[in-house]
């Protein structure tokens, strides 16, 4: 449960599926974005990457099982022990999630040259609170020498996102969406519309929070409601790629407009919905707020993949609204021409 | 499809875009002494701050943000209850100002009031669709290219673009830590730059297909991504130029074209050579289009930094006078082979402009945009 070990079939890897090889691809060209056909997206692979927590029992009602991944401060078993220093819980849960999803092997930071083709959409609300606070605080007791400037790239809201492209060596756009309970899908369209836009061919979007204490004080706010799953810490990225490009699609994926109340979500295409008051990882596994709508979505390709037909995903919350997404078998003859 | 800026609305220490262009051609600097719960304690001694709500005040970007956002939405003539209305946020620092009263007071704010949601909404309550995007110092201009996606690919009818900054104690303390001496003023591209100081400021636009009528102050070509993955927080040329070529690229035009470049410009060590080395390499023509720069004037906006320096290319287009390098007396020797606005405002017709943001953690952003 410690994550000390390399993970056999049954750890997070059994979590992880890729169907491609690490990065090292050119952009496309440029089309004519006019007279283009409309790109259909699919999910090529995905990772959950949530450590183990006493708090939350490993097998829950309904979902399938999700075994513990290495905590933050074991992620060098997986990442290689190199440049992990100065990164915080959140970051390397997501460099985590990433190292999965494109399957590389424990241990070692990957060798490539730059890939300008492959974006990342980061979603994280709380990643970097912990450091903003401590910087703060710091700086009240002793003033700018009480302060590392090894923190100051945690200081900077987009810190996740930048530090994927870095270890991983992605030049595509880089986006950091931080838009509170939407976050999650709110990234997965925003790397569907990269997609359509023609500016990258392969998307990773990645989501991660930490359950620090600042991250959780932050997230109960001050009128603390006690109903509310509590926070884990945790990870997941689910891989995009046009689905004519895809070589073994697991799912094609799309994503719905937010809307402001429940009542408001169109009716289901789909007997399986991941979210609140269905089949609901927050529930069982706990809430990884910012992270939760790409982790329900990774969760849903495995669903699919594993021939549950058609998966929705509801993501959201009262304050900041609700986003869907509808992620449908990808049949073999599915590719475009 | 192309894509049409129906209005423009910008928040700077002075004032809106119409008196915050007005300072720039005189050649003012908004720069002051920096009023913080925390000054003295942070090796920062000034800024460029806005005076209300006064600083010390909570949630202060969102303020601004919410009179942008209802200021651009009334000119552009749209209503989010009647057409399809998508806004996206760009932000370097968020509402992270308020988080840091944990360390300073013990209780935090009201959670989703870190990100911009209730703050567009507050002003468009029809508003769904609210994405915060946290891109550093480009964030503004990232918000702006998947804003011209969303039109492109028939996804919204209108897209309100924002972004919004204030300043956080954890920022000030990493600027204080890598200056010996405090600075006291923003100098881009002047051989004797002191580094970077914070502004606060928001903006926000309105981006339509340029299909429907109404309401138009400027056509908007395309805007260029990339990320540097070289470095957490030093520019790199290559990256930079990557961003620039995608921009070119992307509106189908010729880096021949360009009549003003709207820089950047931070007034640190790294950025202004990198800049110019970038603009030398991609530029056919390097010395033809004018560059000036903002930061020197307004300070750096951080994530709202690309939208201000937009509304002022927008302002440059329609007027054909372009304002001076607020802080600029002797060019950077890197600079060799541009054209700064130095000293006074200079006049000539305004066709095309390039408008260049880059951030922390080597994300860039170039927007094209053209007189209508």
């Amino acid at each position: 449960m410690t994550g000390t070990q390399a993970p056999p079939a049954a750890d997070a890897a059994s979590d992880a599926h890729d169907s491609r090889g690490v990065p090292g691809r050119q952009v496309r060209e440029k089309l004519d974005g006019a007279t283009a056909p409309a790109i259909a997206v699919a999910v090529t692979s995905y990772s959950i990457h949530l450590p183990a927590d006493g708090r939350f029992g490993a097998a829950a009602a309904d979902l399938p099982p999700v075994d513990p991944a290495c905590p933050s401060d074991r992620a060098h078993t997986l990442l290689g022990r190199k440049g992990l220093l100065y990164k915080e819980p959140a970051t390397r849960l997501a460099l985590c999630a990433v190292h999965r999803a494109l399957g590389l092997p424990d241990g070692a930071r990957p060798d490539t040259t730059l890939d300008p083709g492959t974006a990342i959409v980061a979603a994280s609300n709380l990643g970097n609170v912990a450091t903003v606070v401590d910087v703060t605080r710091a700086v009240v007791r002793e003033g700018s020498r009480g302060v590392s400037p090894m923190a100051a790239p945690n200081a900077s809201s987009n810190v996740i996102a930048s530090s994927i492209a870095l270890w991983f060596r992605l030049g595509g756009p880089n986006l950091m969406v931080c838009s509170g309970e939407t976050a999650g899908l709110d990234a997965l369209a925003l790397g569907a519309l990269l997609l359509r836009a023609r500016r990258a061919d392969r998307v990773l979007v990645v989501g991660a929070e930490p359950d620090d204490e600042t991250a959780v004080a932050v997230r109960r706010g001050p009128a603390a409601a006690d109903a509310a799953p509590p926070m884990r810490a945790g990870a997941a990225c689910v891989v995009l790629e046009p689905v004519a490009r895809a070589a073994t699609p697991l799912a094609t994926v799309t994503v719905g407009s937010t809307v402001r109340r429940r009542e408001d979500v169109p009716p289901w295409p789909a007997r399986v919905v991941v979210g609140p008051g269905h089949l609901d990882p927050a529930s069982a596994w706990g809430d990884c707020y910012g992270a939760q709508g790409v982790l329900q979505t990774a969760l849903a390709a495995r669903l699919v993949a594993e021939g549950a037909g058609s998966v929705a995903v509801l993501c959201g919350g009262d304050e900041d609204g609700w986003r869907t997404a509808l992620l449908t078998p990808a049949t073999t003859n599915g590719r475009q021409p | 499809m192309a894509t049409v800026i129906a209005a423009s609305s910008l928040r700077t220490c002075f004032g809106d875009g119409a008196r915050t262009f007005a300072a720039l051609l005189d050649g003012r600097s908004g720069v002051g002494a920096l009023r913080h719960p925390l000054t003295g304690q942070l090796n920062v001694t000034a800024g460029y701050q806005i005076d209300e709500p006064a600083p010390g005040a909570t949630l202060r970007a969102g303020t601004w943000l919410r009179e942008c956002v209802d200021e651009a939405l009334t000119r552009a003539a749209i209503d989010p209850a009647r057409s399809r209305v998508v806004a996206l946020v760009g932000t370097g620092l968020r509402e992270l100002a308020a988080v840091e009263e944990l360390a300073l007071t013990g209780t935090a704010t009201t959670l989703s009031r870190l990100h911009f949601g209730p703050a567009v909404r507050d002003a468009a309550p029809g508003l769904a669709e609210v994405v915060t995007i946290a891109n550093a110092c480009s964030a503004g201009g990232h918000a702006l290219a998947l804003a011209q996606d969303l039109i492109e690919t028939g996804e919204a009818d209108a897209v309100v673009v924002g972004a919004a900054d204030t300043m956080t104690a954890s920022m000030l303390a990493m600027i204080g830590k890598v200056t010996p001496t405090p600075t006291t003023r923003i100098r881009p591209f002047d051989r004797d730059r002191t580094g970077v100081l914070l502004g606060e400021g928001a903006a926000a636009l309105v981006v339509v297909g340029e299909d429907r009528t109404g309401p138009a102050v400027g056509r908007l070509l395309a805007t260029g991504l990339s990320c540097d993955a070289v470095h957490e927080t030093a520019p790199d040329v290559d990256g930079i130029s990557r961003a620039m070529r995608d921009a070119w690229s992307r509106a189908g035009r010729s880096p021949e074209e360009v009549d003003l470049v709207v820089a950047h410009g931070t007034g640190t060590a790294l950025n202004d050579p990198t800049e110019c080395a970038a603009l030398l390499r991609c530029l056919p023509r390097p010395g033809a289009p004018l560059v000036t720069a903002v930061k020197g004037a307004v300070g750096h906006l951080s994530g709202a930094a690309a939208l201000a320096n937009l509304d002022v290319a927008l302002r440059c287009l329609a007027s054909g006078v372009v304002p001076p390098v607020v802080g600029l007396v002797n060019p950077l020797s890197e600079g060799d082979g541009l054209t700064f606005v130095r000293d006074a405002r200079a006049r000539r017709g305004i066709t095309l402009a390039q408008v260049n943001a880059f951030g922390f953690g080597g994300v860039n952003a170039v927007t094209l945009v053209e007189a209508l």
